[in-house]
């Protein structure tokens, strides 16, 4: 069975949730090649993976020219499957080479495995309440859910192919004519170690400065469900669950979150998760390693104080 | 400028469903069938340019089920006209079939009224199979342009301008028309419908067509083999100090304990 496996990158950097695609094609016995375009530094990292790489130095700052390019990859490899992280970009462009190759797409994956020789998908559908596993006749595109698989470990190089890609003008439909940037912070919740989330239950604007403090003194970042953001206290580049981010970090503490299921399907692949609440029943509890029933802002006071001297330690 | 918003009926996302332990099936009972919400987004915003700039706004869904009264609410919120393909071989549609069933409809409508769509809009995703591929696949089909997860659209100069929303605000894009556009949550909500606008709805007659009458149904290659509970996460220890100093210090030891810090 034959992976092409797409690695997305942020100028040199590669990003995390592409390259754990490296172990998710290890766990069904494929035959992996990584993909990486415009970028010869990030194709060198993805090869001391010791996972061959096919480099194009095409660049794609369009999603239309990104789809043709890869589009002309995948036409060439004829692979089995075709892999992405599930990331927004991902989610634009995997479907449109689904349609163009007509291969069947599964998206948001969290797990696959062999069967005879089959693979099956398990995939998150009803808001996480419900999974669905799912087999594709044929051909796939597959979107991987960062956090699923882990990290690969370093290996021999393995060796890099580079490939030319004529983009026809008519490929190109739509184009950025503006970037506009209305939040200037960058989040990068979805490769953090630790996040300190809040919710409604923080009260207010000012409370919520309790939550960004634990996340500094713990060196995390800091994460919120949609009620905060609506009432303005925090950008929305921090949301987590499933609108926002799905995250999975070492440790995640829920400050006055209830614990709807659009968040905690979105934060179930952490490693440890402690949850603060003054409601003893509410459901984020369920999930919780630790559960500490009491009022938040004071709770979270003293933690502060307390890792403070634990960091200092 | 004509447009047509995709849509796809799916469970109030207002009740939280679970597997039936019986059938292993997502337990509807009781639970009402709505327009999903990124498509009632999707309807909203067409509403407001055609307020604003004239046109027509048209919704479209192709399903198994019975869909009238979706379709009805979405002419009591502000479109004009419906269409609805339902056949009993949509049953079992995976996204590539239900772009394909789209494209099908969306070619028979054009044919019919002899006058092409500008824009095609569909919900970013579903609130059921969360898959966000339908729109992407049907822009393939259409053979036409694509941007995903807008938060506004406007014509600027005679050209199609998206806004997509990013992680730090958002891009221009300037499309070629006729586009297929997927939407967001944008910063307003959809409207409710007035007394009088419901009832007008009630009235309205819906052209319905078979899937025989558009084209030909696809055989799904995305097969559903079964639905799974997810794993359990066990609950773990819970703190009840009254103190909230000694609440904090017994919650340092246990994560000390558990390596968590």
């Amino acid at each position: 069975m034959k992976a092409l496996l797409y690695i997305e990158t942020s100028g040199d950097k590669v990003l995390g949730g592409s390259v754990e695609l490296i172990s998710a094609v290890k766990a069904i016995d494929a035959e992996g090649t990584a993909l990486v375009i415009g970028n010869k530094v990030a194709a060198g990292t993805v090869a001391s993976f010791g996972i061959p790489v096919i480099y194009t130095d095409s660049v794609a700052t369009d999603n239309d020219t990104l789809t043709e390019v890869l589009f002309e990859i995948v036409k060439g490899e004829n692979p089995d499957m075709l892999l992405f992280a599930n990331t927004a970009l991902s989610k634009d462009v995997a479907p449109r080479i689904a349609a163009r190759m007509n291969f069947g797409c599964v998206s948001d994956v969290i797990g696959m495995s062999k069967n005879d020789g089959k693979v099956m998908y398990t995939r998150p559908a009803y808001g996480g309440t419900i999974f669905e596993r799912i087999e594709v006749e044929g051909a796939s595109v597959v979107t991987v859910r960062g956090g699923s698989f882990s990290k690969p470990e370093a290996a021999a190089n393995a060796e890099i192919t580079e490939k030319n890609v004529q983009i026809p003008a008519n490929a190109i439909k739509a184009k950025i004519v503006d970037v506009v940037k209305e939040i200037s912070e960058s989040v990068n919740l979805e490769e953090a170690q630790v996040i300190v989330a809040g919710g409604r239950g923080m009260g207010s604007a000012e409370n919520f400065e309790l939550v960004k403090e634990l996340a500094r003194v713990l060196g995390g970042v800091v994460g919120a469900t949609r009620p905060p953001i609506e009432d303005g206290w925090i950008s929305r580049a921090h949301q987590v669950g499933q609108s926002g981010k799905v995250v999975a970090p070492k440790l995640y503490i829920a400050c006055g979150i209830s614990g709807a299921t659009q968040h905690t399907s979105g934060i179930s692949g952490s490693d440890y998760i402690v949850a603060i609440n003054k409601d003893e029943d509410a459901p984020i509890f369920e999930i919780a390693n630790l559960a500490i029933v009491g009022d938040v802002t004071e709770i979270l006071k003293g933690m502060i104080e307390e890792m403070k001297k634990v960091k200092a330690e | 400028m004509q447009i047509l918003i995709c849509v796809k009926q799916v469970p109030d996302d207002s009740i939280e469903i679970r597997l039936d332990n019986k059938t292993k099936m997502p337990n509807l009972n009781g639970v009402s069938m709505v327009a999903n919400a990124f498509d009632t987004y999707a309807l909203e915003m067409a509403v407001r340019f055609m307020e604003a700039n004239g046109g027509n706004v048209s919704v479209l869904n192709v399903g198994a089920e019975d869909s009238t009264n979706t379709l009805k609410n979405c002419l009591a919120v502000g479109a004009k006209e419906a269409y609805f393909v339902q056949d009993d071989s949509f049953v079992n549609l995976d996204a590539l079939g239900a772009a394909d069933a789209l494209a099908n409809a969306i070619r028979k409508i054009e044919n019919d009224k002899g006058q092409k769509f500008d824009l095609i809009l569909c919900g970013l995703e579903s609130t059921d199979e969360i898959t966000g591929q339908v729109g992407a696949m049907l822009a393939e089909k259409l053979e036409t342009g694509f941007v995903s997860r807008a938060i506004a659209f406007n014509v600027k100069d005679g050209d199609l301008q998206v806004n997509q929303e990013t992680e730090e605000g958002y891009n221009v894009v300037s499309v070629i028309s006729p586009a297929v556009v997927t939407v967001s949550k944008p910063e307003y909500d959809p409207r409710y419908p007035t007394i009088k606008t419901k009832m007008a709805s009630r009235k309205a007659v819906i052209p319905t067509f078979s899937a025989a009458e558009i084209g030909e149904v696809k055989q799904a290659i995305v097969r559903l083999v079964e639905y799974v509970e997810p794993p359990k996460r066990e609950a773990g220890i819970k703190i009840q100090e009254k103190d909230a100093v000694l609440a904090v210090s017994a919650a340092i030891e246990q994560m000390k304990k558990d390596k968590a810090i």
